[in-house]
């Protein structure tokens, strides 16, 4: 995955009304109004964020219906869920390591 | 543990009891002969391990593959106490998908007479746009996700 793309998805998700608009769409697809409804902010203010969230690939939203609904796309967060996954293994596998060479010198100086 | 609430976490979190006083595994990450042993993954060797241990030196090193290839990795000591705290930042390297530095906080505490490791890299990138934490919104749509 390109670095672009992962600071995308990262700085999409970095922030709470923009995850709360993930979490509803994660139960399907919604409009602005509807999205719009929880929060006390406006609805232009609910598109902005719904065009990051576009602009990172993390919803995509409808050309033809008048009101445009909005629907949850997952790559982007499957990605950077992998990125995250290769990262924690390659430190388990250096601990595994680690742990080899303590036991190689332990051994030596007994 | 889902593997989607690792990224919820927004940072590796590693947990690790090894058959060793403090200071011999504060020793392994701070001698440059015993890093060469474990750093780097089995298909490359680690080579030139450079560590000025200070606050403010400088901790790196390479890794060649077996084709020749290098992968040099550096970082900044930000906090030392041996042998209980070792605090790494790491060089961006834009290349790998890292265009901002992350923090590796290597603590150790004593388990008996083992050691007890934790390790904590992060943040992820773009986290430092994060006006507040990762809420309850976020590791609920991560559950959701991965169930």
């Amino acid at each position: 995955m390109h670095a672009d793309e992962l600071d995308r998805t990262f700085a999409a998700l970095a922030d709470p009304t923009r995850r709360s608009i993930l979490t509803r769409l994660a139960e399907g697809e919604a409009t602005v109004g509807e999205l719009a409804a929880p929060f006390s902010i406006s609805r232009p203010a609910i598109t902005r964020h719904l065009k990051v969230l576009e602009g990172a690939g993390l919803i995509a939203r409808s050309r033809d219906a008048q009101w445009r609904p909005s629907r949850l796309q997952v790559d982007p967060l499957d990605e950077a869920v992998e990125w995250m996954q290769s990262r924690k293994r390659t430190w388990e596998a250096r601990m595994d390591r680690l742990d080899a060479h303590l036991h190689r010198r332990g051994e030596q100086d007994e | 543990m889902s593997d989607s609430t690792r990224v919820a976490d927004r940072e590796v979190l590693i947990t690790r009891i090894f058959d060793a006083p403090r200071e011999r595994v504060f020793e392994a990450w701070t001698d440059p002969g015993a890093v060469v042993d474990w750093f780097g993954p089995g298909h490359m060797t680690t080579e030139r391990v450079h560590i000025d241990l200070r606050v403010g030196g400088r901790y790196e090193l390479t890794m060649v593959r077996t084709d020749g290839s290098e992968f040099p990795v550096g970082y900044d000591i930000v906090e030392l106490d041996p042998p209980a705290l070792l605090v790494l930042r790491s060089d961006p390297m834009p290349e790998h998908g890292m265009t901002e530095p992350t923090v590796v906080r290597v603590e150790l505490h004593d388990h008996g007479d083992k050691t007890r490791m934790t390790l904590v890299d992060g943040p992820m990138p773009g986290a430092e746009h994060a006006a507040a934490g990762w809420d309850a919104a976020f590791d609920k749509l991560a559950a959701r996700l991965a169930g």
